[in-house]
């Protein structure tokens, strides 16, 4: 009886006390706790992207180009929370083992704020876990497989990584958004094909596109798949093959030198006048190849990121990122600058969001809270970032076509597809192939 | 007088192992976290070095495909880790590397003993190709080219939930380590020196004479082919802890070329040239990495220079300049002769 | 589309034989088995599409083509410097350091290429271009495949010929076969030697060049023809120019068509190919 009065009164006296401070805590008493210091130094972010080989030219260099030019915007600004960027970029070249080695350094060495990189899903997958492992932050700015923080099965706890983040959607948005865009514009179809790169990125970007078609049109038969590795130059053999399967439609993850060859190939041997292409990342790729690219390919944006979308005279911070791009690079940007913009503005935020709660310069576990939730504009539109530490976003779709006033096609305007977010993400902690598989069609 | 004069000259060497191993004990509080990992790899590798000099320096053969033995070994580990996750302690997992490791060589070596020199060379490449090529394809098991993660394994009942991977390697990993290496060392010393070894040597030298006098050449080359692979693939185990992350790169033959680097940078002719070997070209690879874009150059004109210049590598440089020192002879006690 | 995988597969071997075509001289005149010799590939093809791209637009097609040209002339030029810095020296020594030299060789040539002509991929497609497509049995057909496989048929007759007739060819058949006796009989090794590195260098170089037409020159491009050079040889055989040509049919066929039927098997097929030689008939189909 004695035990359970004491137990009582200690309880009472703890809500009490919690009550106390709660509503003391509610009434403004924040700035007061804990004041940290701001470290004098710049922040000093790294960021990693193929900066040699063939993804450098259509990604690497944009990417890195984005970075740069954001870096000036925010430091003419007055940098973060008044600390200027100091960014270093490094290159994500020599293979997964390389980055694994490169990002440690980065972390225990040279012990940088934060890592923005990392185009190569297989690269991603290595060096996302490393994040909790050696205690850095990573937001991993382009790479798109949708394992990198699922779970073994759904639900799954989230988030996978606490240090780690995707500050974009993943392919998911692109292989569903393919699946509703052919089955809206080509329902008549009877057969596809696949070829894809033979790594994390081509087998699961493959695996929901095959997923989402069986769900829509299960009448559609796969007459073959292909896996050329990473970086391979010749896909003359590949594309005979395709040409003799004679699929309706290909589906392709095909990116970076290996799209541009592939296109280049396929062009010269003629696979465009009778099969079409639908590719998972196509956007760069027309203002890379120039005005041969073949009409009427079916063109995912990885996001809603495309130089004419938002429409300039709605969404004006598409217009300047647009311009300001084109002016310091002669190049329209294309969805590599998009998602630089993202990451590094997501960082940015979150610190400022995190200050404002701690205040003071944040920890990087205290940023990574902040992150959680934040909902940022980009010059495509909203950018959300979940628990489960994946960012979300809208798809939009189209097919290419040669249009006056651009020196390489366009998407047609008659036909451009967005899909919104609720459509193409799958919800928290559920794998995004048993979503699929839940679906009613 | 001639006996004490052996007994000093053989007392120095042991005192410097002890003296060094002491030392060794206290790197975790001497280095930092980073280069205290470098170190840890550059025993890995000097492990899987001296495995590799035990058929180049004592034996005569060049496998320019020891990367697929360094790949068994880290693949057994992951596969372990994969398809019998209940016995993924290290325990089991270092004698089930050293099974695959095993597997793997005897049937290389079955077919590689046959020949010598430039068709030994080669096939030993081609096999290990084979071996990339496949590990790459199986994307379903090997994970391909994005390899498969290495979680830190349980340890003699201890398991390691939530402690990341930096502290367990300067923590009981590194003593742990350097137990292997030690045991390693010895073990490897102790074939070299044996009757076996001195067989292995006289087949290097005069394989025609040596057949004469009843050393079964093949059978010998086989046994050392074998060793010399298990103890490639031990180092390669133990080097997934450390790497935290296995893929098929270990077993390309630009791999397997840096392993002979390694060894012939330490000297080949010398039993502790491949740890040398191992340690510097670890430290020179990150220095070069670290420092310039045009690493490879450095790494390249570093191979050509020693080649040409200093064949039997930094130790063997090293052991002729304190040989003028004592004033020996030039050549006496070389164990390899390099003008064949 | 048979017809297309079959002119695929012969497109393949034709460059695979160019290129394993140095390897093969090298290493059967020197006994050298060149790892740098997907480096001087690399050479070629970077050097062909650089005067490509440089030429321009307007330039004739003519100089186009002669332009492919350069791509073997600077592999031969840096076949020159490696023999006589690096292999020379080593003539006396075992086999293995030679070996070792062209691995260091090969590390130094892939960041000299970095700093000649930087990270980025060299598109130098105009030969390819010009010639279009031709439709054989009713498929369309790059001209230009026909062309490279033309072009590497005339070499193939024109170093047969050279080996077969010519005196200098006949003294390098005999170097490759019995070398104490070819020096025996007086026959100067060391510049023989030297040219046919260069001659095999040019032929990798050459190769390079005839490629570059149709895929980017990148870094890194020359390892994996490297290692496909490398199983030609060792199919076919060390040091036999037979072998070479039904090597590389083999390589490029088995290529071509295991791609349209075991799409996932690609590079492992051929490997296995290798393996299965190498353990039947170790010196190759028509080797010694």
């Amino acid at each position: 009886m004695k035990k359970s009065r004491r137990d009582f009164l200690k309880i009472a006296g703890g809500t009490a006390l919690g009550t106390g401070l709660s509503v003391l805590g509610t009434k403004g008493v924040r700035a007061a706790p804990k004041k940290k210091a701001t470290p004098k130094g710049p922040v000093r972010i790294a960021t990693v992207g193929f900066l040699t080989g063939a993804a450098a030219a259509p990604f690497g260099i944009p990417g890195n180009n984005t970075y740069k030019m954001l870096t000036d915007v925010i430091n003419k600004e007055g940098g973060i929370l008044g600390r200027k960027i100091d960014l270093s970029d490094y290159d994500e070249a020599g293979g997964v083992d390389a980055q694994v080695k490169l990002c440690r350094k980065l972390i225990l060495d040279e012990k940088v704020d934060v890592i923005l990189g990392y185009i190569s899903s297989g690269d991603c997958k290595a060096v996302v876990p490393l994040s909790d492992e050696l205690g850095g932050l990573i937001m991993a700015y382009d790479c798109g497989t949708h394992v990198l923080m699922e779970g073994d099965k759904s639900p799954y706890k989230v988030p996978k990584y606490k240090l780690g983040f995707r500050t974009k959607a993943h392919l998911g948005i692109d292989n569903i958004g393919l699946a509703f865009m052919v089955k809206k514009y080509l329902p008549d179809i009877k057969t596809i094909a696949g070829i894809n790169p033979d790594y994390a990125w081509g087998r699961d970007s493959w695996l929901i596109f095959e997923t989402a078609m069986k769900k829509l049109m299960p009448q559609v038969k796969v007459v073959g798949t292909w896996w050329p590795p990473l970086f391979t130059t010749d896909f003359t053999a590949h594309i005979s093959a395709l040409m003799g399967a004679k699929p309706d439609v290909v589906h392709s993850a095909l990116w970076g030198g290996d799209n541009v060859t592939f296109t280049k190939q396929a062009m010269g041997m003629g696979l465009f006048e009778k099969i079409r292409m639908a590719y998972s990342r196509g956007e760069p790729y027309p203002q890379e190849v120039g005005k041969e690219y073949p009409e009427e390919q079916i063109i995912c944006c990885a996001g809603t990121h495309y130089f004419l979308y938002p429409p300039h005279d709605k969404w004006p911070l598409n217009k300047w990122f647009v311009e300001k791009y084109q002016k310091r690079f002669g190049k329209y940007p294309t969805y590599p600058c998009y998602h630089a913009y993202q990451a590094m503005y997501t960082y940015k935020h979150a610190v400022e969001k995190a200050a404002g709660l701690v205040g003071g310069w944040p920890t990087i576990e205290e940023i990574a809270k902040a992150a959680v939730g934040l909902s940022i504009q980009t010059p495509s539109g909203h950018l959300m970032i979940r628990e489960d530490h994946n960012g979300v976003e809208d798809v939009l779709l189209g097919f290419s076509k040669r249009v006056p006033g651009y020196p390489f096609p366009i998407l047609d305007p008659k036909r451009l597809e967005v899909f919104p977010a609720h459509m193409v993400n799958a919800p928290v902690g559920i794998r995004t192939v048993d979503w699929i598989n839940s679906w009613k069609a | 007088m001639k006996l004490h004069l052996k007994k000093m000259i053989a007392r120095p060497k042991i005192i410097i192992y002890l003296g060094i191993i002491f030392v060794l004990l206290f790197l975790p509080r001497i280095l930092s976290t980073f280069n205290l990992i470098l170190f840890e790899y550059g025993l890995t590798f000097a492990i899987a070095a001296l495995g590799f000099n035990l058929l180049l320096g004592y034996t005569g053969l060049l496998s320019f495909g020891h990367g697929a033995f360094f790949a068994a070994g880290a693949y057994g580990v992951v596969m372990i880790a994969k398809y019998f996750p209940e016995l993924y302690s290290m325990e089991i997992l270092i004698p089930g590397a050293l099974l695959l490791s095993f597997i793997i060589s005897a049937i290389f070596g079955f077919l590689c003993v046959r020949h010598t020199k430039i068709f030994f060379a080669i096939l030993a490449l081609a096999l290990s190709m084979l071996v990339y090529a496949l590990v790459f394809k199986f994307y379903h098991i090997t994970g391909g080219s994005d390899g498969l993660y290495v979680k830190i394994p349980s340890m003699f009942g201890i398991t390691f939930e939530g402690v990341r991977r930096p502290q367990f390697l300067s923590g009981i990993y590194y003593y742990f380590l350097l137990c292997i290496f030690v045991l390693s060392f010895i073990i490897m010393k102790g074939i070299v020196n044996s009757p076996f070894g001195k067989a292995l040597q006289a087949i290097r030298d005069n394989e025609v004479r040596a057949e004469l006098i009843g050393i079964r050449v093949r059978r010998y080359r086989l046994y050392i082919f074998i060793i010399s692979g298990m103890f490639t693939g031990l180092g390669g185990a133990l080097w997934s802890f450390i790497n935290g992350h296995v893929t098929p790169d270990i077993s390309h033959w630009v791999f397997s070329g840096e392993i002979v680097y390694m060894t012939l940078l330490g000297g080949f002719a010398i039993f502790e040239g491949p740890i040398i070997g191992a340690m510097i070209f670890t430290f020179l690879k990150l220095y070069a990495m670290g420092s310039t874009v045009y690493w490879m150059f450095i790494m390249g004109i570093t191979l050509i220079i020693l080649v040409l210049l200093l064949p039997t590598g930094i130790a063997g440089g090293f052991k002729s300049l304190t040989d003028i020192i004592k004033n020996k002879k030039f050549f006496s006690g070389e164990a390899y002769d390099v003008n064949r | 589309m048979w017809p297309i995988y079959i002119l695929n597969g012969l497109y393949f071997a034709a460059f695979m034989f160019l290129i394993s075509l140095g390897l093969n001289i090298i290493l059967g005149v020197m006994g050298i088995l060149n790892l740098a010799h997907g480096s001087l590939y690399a050479i070629g093809a970077f050097t062909a599409a650089w005067a490509i791209v440089a030429l321009g637009k307007g330039a004739s097609i003519t100089f186009i083509y002669l332009s492919l040209i350069s791509g073997a002339v600077l592999a031969a030029f840096f076949g020159l410097f490696m023999e006589y810095f690096l292999i020379r020296p080593l003539y006396k020594r075992a086999l293995e350091y030679q070996l070792l030299v062209t691995f260091g060789a090969l590390l130094l040539l892939e960041d000299v290429m970095k700093m000649i002509w930087g990270g980025e991929a060299y598109y130098a497609s105009r030969p390819f271009d010009i010639l279009g497509k031709i439709h054989i049995l009713g498929n369309p057909y790059p001209a230009y495949f026909l062309f490279v496989m033309i072009a590497a048929l005339f070499i193939g007759i024109l170093l047969w010929v050279f080996m077969a007739k010519t005196k200098v060819g006949t003294m390098l058949r005999a170097i490759s076969l019995d070398r104490e006796m070819a020096t025996a009989l007086g026959l100067d090794i060391h510049k023989l030697g030297t040219f046919a590195f260069v001659l095999g260098a040019a032929l990798a170089g050459l190769a390079g060049a005839l490629v570059v037409p149709t895929t980017p020159a990148l870094l890194g491009f020359g390892m994996e023809p490297l290692i496909l050079a490398f199983i030609v040889v060792v199919v076919g055989g060390l040091g036999s120019l037979k072998g070479a040509l039904v090597g590389s049919l083999i390589v490029g066929q088995t290529r071509s068509i295991g791609i349209v039927i075991f799409p996932e098997i690609e590079l492992a097929l051929l490997f296995l190919i290798a393996a299965v030689i190498l353990v039947a008939k170790p010196e190759g189909l028509f080797g010694r």
